[in-house]
């Protein structure tokens, strides 16, 4: 066979050989055909594995990232109640028009656009303006809000073409509704959207861009207990956005409520007659506080705002309100310092007496004004005023009539060419009792943006000014005026300490906290933040004077049937000399009822008046209602 | 007689036609599972595309067994007509045709939509092996070479204009492969590939229309257009990975029955295998792909007669390239062309010619001695 083969080759024709090498290349064509075949299957085998295999979990991830959509949900914010159970807000739905600018196709938008424009009444660009750059961003699934607050009916025909607007949806949020508006908006404050300058910081607590947040008042200080803790869903989306079901749920816990110490009643008829008492004045406050707990019964500054507004509030309304001179978003009870005049005294009597300076029998005379001359330049003579010449006074006599050169006398000492003829207690010893009392720091009321106001002293004198501290500086000290700055909120618990025996109240607007089906869970306990050094006994002997001052005094204004008021009142000059010595001045009253057994305390403050004329009967009408109410 | 008979049933390739069932019954199982999401109810079940399919292939394998009983080489004698009726179809197509997807492809024809083009490639086939069959012994002329490229140039750019780009590269494929089978000379191959590398460019900027070009870009970049022309592209992509190696199980594919997957039962339905039966669904296409082809080629490579080797060949070649371009438009390593998966895609047109042209591959098989006409 080998031989007969080789045999047969040698005798191959040149034709045959042709067909040969024919058959030859022809087997390699095929040879070659075929290796193409396993050559692009391997090309594609080994894309599919890169893709499949390698990189397969990152696919899976963006897989699960197109289908899956989280939507956080939020808790029902805690309800706020005064401390008769009356609500104070409620939590009301509000509808959105938002975009899904994923699910809004861009093609059909000269077509959407207008159907928009025609049923919310926002203009077709700025729409398209709003969802175009986000198309391309990031996150082109999370809604973009073209129009808040729709009214039921807007949002019922957005939601009937929902169908056919592709990826327009109505959002349901719901939103504070402070079902008496301004009455105690300076107290609540409001929940507004998270500010830009907020997010970095808050971003870490949980919170979203799109969130809302107690803003100012108790729905700021207290946004940890109303908020609740915010839910997740896991919504399982198809290609258009529709949801299909949802794949993992946690439900949101609702926010923890809150009982306020504020008396709504009483809250309601301290604005009604301090709109009555004001005047001629940019701005009044009047604070009643329960001297045994330091509760807030009523806490009123006036001109207040809606804090309603806030829900969908425009550029322009809020600079309206910004720029208000009489600052209606300011609480001015306890956010603006003011010179507390002679209602200051309480803190020079009680801190004279504890000294030994003074007791119940000293007597000075005033003869209308004491003169100081100039340390250096004997020829400048300075001259304190009283406001009256009210000859010899006991220290009740001199609370009574609130007599400034008496007070001059317990702060300063009284000099005669250089003979000391009274030991005043000094500037330093008052400084130590203002402080101790509470003022030149904030009172540590649960409530936002408290001032600490100033109390003045040589050392801080010659801090802020330069300068050297002067007999003259420790007058003024005495009788509140001159560099001395306090809140009304600060003088209002100085009277409070004296009312109770010595005890300063920290002041608290929330004492309860229910649970969401109103239970309490939580009573917030009576916080003393210090006791005063002064005795009881010489406490006593200055609410003597107080109750003088209202039963025959300068603050006689005050005094109501049937219950003994004991008060001080003050006029605190203020801003630059309008000639003859004349200034203009904030009027202030601070006292306590009953006298013999304080309760409550009140202070009114008068951004323009005189303590006895316009503060004394507006504290007068407040204490009365309190106390003859309901009968 | 009963010695053809007895031939016929041995020669037949029962490996080429099993393959080419199961190819078939793996597409209606991803039919069905692609198209759960827009026939959720049973209301119409004629027009369920599972149905439909069903139809086709089972229109597909008489037309197959008839065809494989005819000795193919009667098929010579029918090619000025094929060609005729082939660029008729394409030139009605353009002028007439229906507008799917921003292409004109389809004509109404009783009722359902025909692609001329699916048809056109196994008619070039056809046509190209006659006629270099025919001049055997002047292969190596380049009147010859130009006049064969210029036979497939005429459907090429009709299908182009239409456009349908995909479908024009896999007429080209089969004209080269036919044409270097029968014997054409490597210069001239070579020559025309480095001319057309050349002009390629020039081409693209001139001929191509905005949507083929738009189609090029996404595909260089998917993520720029996102939610636009590159929304396909990146989902296919999305689908196919995330099926990772086992998948996420079939009718369990997140991408395809939440409609991220456009086109899921037609041009992307190797992305629901992808997605659902991971890369051993994807293993196990590509075998059956494999051994469809191998059977082609041996039918080929085993014909003695130069008609019957060359088309083989280009059935082969039409089959491969169009597998290739399919998978390769799925997984990102061709721009986006829009041609079926062969044998797997819905589609009555593409399923029928496929099964026409196996009817072809098995009268070559069965067909070895003499004409019998």
């Amino acid at each position: 066979m080998d031989v007969f083969g080789r045999k047969e080759r040698r005798w191959r024709s040149p034709k045959e050989k042709e067909e040969r090498s024919d058959t030859q290349t022809l087997r390699d064509k095929f040879f070659y055909f075929r290796l193409l075949v396993f050559v692009l299957f391997g090309i594609l085998t080994l894309q599919l594995m890169r893709m499949q295999v390698f990189q397969g979990e990152a696919y899976e991830e963006r897989a699960q990232n197109n289908h899956l959509r989280y939507s956080p949900t939020m808790p029902s914010r805690g309800l706020i109640f005064d401390r008769n159970g009356a609500p104070l807000v409620e939590n009301v739905p509000q509808f959105s028009a938002g975009i899904i600018p994923a699910d809004f196709p861009k093609d059909r938008e000269a077509e959407l656009l207008p159907q928009l424009e025609a049923l919310l009444h926002v203009p077709a660009a700025e729409i398209a303006a709003k969802v175009d750059p986000k198309r391309d961003s990031k996150d082109p699934f999370t809604p973009v809000v073209i129009k808040e607050g729709l009214t039921p009916e807007e949002a019922f025909s957005v939601r009937a073409l929902e169908n056919r607007l592709h990826g327009v949806e109505i959002i349901v949020d719901p939103v504070r509704r402070y079902t008496l508006g301004s009455l105690v908006s300076l107290i609540l404050g409001y929940v507004g959207q998270v500010t830009d300058a907020q997010y970095p910081e808050l971003k870490s607590k949980g919170y979203e861009m799109n969130d809302r947040i107690g803003q100012m008042g108790v729905e700021a200080v207290y946004e940890s207990v109303l908020r609740g803790q915010p839910g997740r869903k896991d919504v399982e989306v198809d290609a258009a956005g529709r949801e299909i079901q949802t794949v993992h749920e946690v439900l949101a816990k609702p926010g923890s409520g809150l009982v306020l110490s504020i008396d709504l009643d009483l809250q309601r008829k301290v604005t009604e007659f301090l709109q009555q008492g004001m005047g001629s004045s940019k701005n009044g406050c009047a604070i009643v506080m329960d001297v045994r707990s330091g509760d807030i019964l009523a806490m009123v500054s006036l001109p207040t705002y809606d804090d309603n507004v806030f829900t969908n509030l425009t550029d322009e309304q809020y600079r309206a309100l910004n720029d208000d001179p009489a600052k209606p978003m300011v609480n001015h009870c306890i956010s603006d310092t003011y010179p507390p005049g002679s209602t200051f005294k309480q803190i020079t009597g009680t801190g004279a007496l504890q000294e030994g300076v003074a007791n119940a029998g000293t007597t000075i005379t005033s003869y209308g004004s004491i003169s100081v001359k100039n340390e250096y330049d004997p020829n400048i003579v300075y001259i304190f005023r009283d406001w009256a010449a009210l000859g010899t006074l006991n220290f009740y006599q001199g609370v009574a009539q609130s007599s400034d050169v008496y007070f001059y006398y317990l702060a300063g000492g009284y000099y005669q060419d250089g003979v000391e003829l009274f030991r005043g207690m000094g500037a330093n010893a008052l400084a130590r009792y203002s402080r101790e009392y509470g003022l030149d720091a904030p009172t540590g009321i649960d409530l936002p943006g408290e001032a600490a106001g100033v109390i003045p002293d040589p050392d801080w004198k010659e801090q802020e000014l330069g300068e050297t501290w002067t007999i003259g500086d420790t007058y003024n000290f005495a009788i509140g005026q001159g560099f001395v700055a306090t809140t009304p909120l600060q003088m209002v618990g100085v009277t409070t300490a004296i009312a109770n025996g010595g005890d300063v109240m920290v002041p608290r607007v929330v004492n309860k906290v229910l649970d969401a089906t109103g239970e309490e869970i939580l009573r917030i306990d009576p916080k003393i933040a210090r006791h005063l050094s002064v005795s009881d006994e010489n406490l006593a002997t200055f609410r003597e004077g107080m109750r003088q001052a209202v039963s025959w005094g300068t603050a006689n204004s005050a005094s109501i049937p049937g219950v003994s008021v004991a008060g001080k009142t003050g006029t605190a000059e203020f801003g630059p000399d309008l000639g003859g010595g004349t200034y203009e001045s904030h009027a202030w009253f601070t006292g306590f009822a009953p006298a013999e057994d304080p309760e409550v305390a009140v202070v009114v403050f008068l951004e323009q008046g005189n303590g006895a004329k316009n503060a004394a009967p507006l504290g007068g009408r407040i204490l009365n209602y309190l106390f003859h109410r309901g009968g | 007689m009963r010695t053809e008979k007895v031939s016929y049933i041995r020669s037949f390739d029962y490996v080429m036609l099993l393959s080419a069932l199961a190819l078939v019954a793996f597409g209606i199982v991803l039919i069905y599972s692609g198209s759960l999401a827009n026939y959720a109810s049973p209301t119409d079940v004629i027009e369920h595309p599972v149905a439909r399919q069903v139809a086709f292939a089972v229109i597909g394998l008489i037309a197959m067994f008839t065809i494989s009983r005819i000795d193919y080489r009667l098929l010579g004698y029918t090619t000025i007509f094929l060609y005729a009726g082939a660029l008729a179809a394409l030139t009605f197509v353009l002028v007439a045709g229906q507008a799917i997807y921003g292409s004109r492809r389809w004509i109404e024809l009783a009722g359902t939509q025909v692609q001329p083009s699916e048809l056109t490639k196994l008619i070039l086939v056809i046509v190209l092996a006659k006629y270099l069959t025919d001049r055997q012994e002047r292969i190596g002329q380049l009147t010859v070479f130009v006049t064969s490229l210029a036979i497939a140039l005429v459907p090429m750019i009709l299908v182009f204009a239409e456009p349908d780009l995909g479908s024009a590269v896999i007429l080209l494929a089969i004209w080269l492969a036919v044409v270097i089978m029968a014997g054409a000379r490597s210069a001239h191959v070579l020559g025309l590939i480095a001319s057309a590398a050349i002009v390629a460019p020039f081409a693209l900027i001139a001929v191509v229309s905005d949507y083929q070009r738009e189609r090029i870009a996404t595909f260089l970049d998917p993520g720029k257009d996102p939610l636009g022309s590159g929304f396909n592209t990146l989902q296919a992509e999305i689908s196919i990975g995330s099926g990772r190696l086992f998948g996420k199980g079939l009718t369990h594919g997140t991408q395809t029955q939440l409609d991220y997957l456009r086109t899921q039962t037609t041009d992307y339905v190797f992305s629901v295998l992808g997605e659902e039966l991971g890369f051993v669904g994807v293993v196990i296409l590509f075998a059956l792909f494999v051994v469809l082809l191998m059977r082609g080629l041996q039918t080929a490579s085993s014909s003695r007669d130069p008609f019957g080797r060359l088309l083989a060949t280009g059935i082969c070649a039409y089959i491969l390239f169009q597998v290739f371009i399919n998978i390769g438009v799925n997984i990102r390593l061709v721009p986006v062309t829009g041609i079926p998966l062969p044998f797997i895609s819905q589609g009555g047109s593409s399923l029928v010619t496929l099964f026409i042209a196996l009817g072809i591959l098995q009268s070559v098989s069965t067909h070895r001695g003499p004409p019998e006409w």
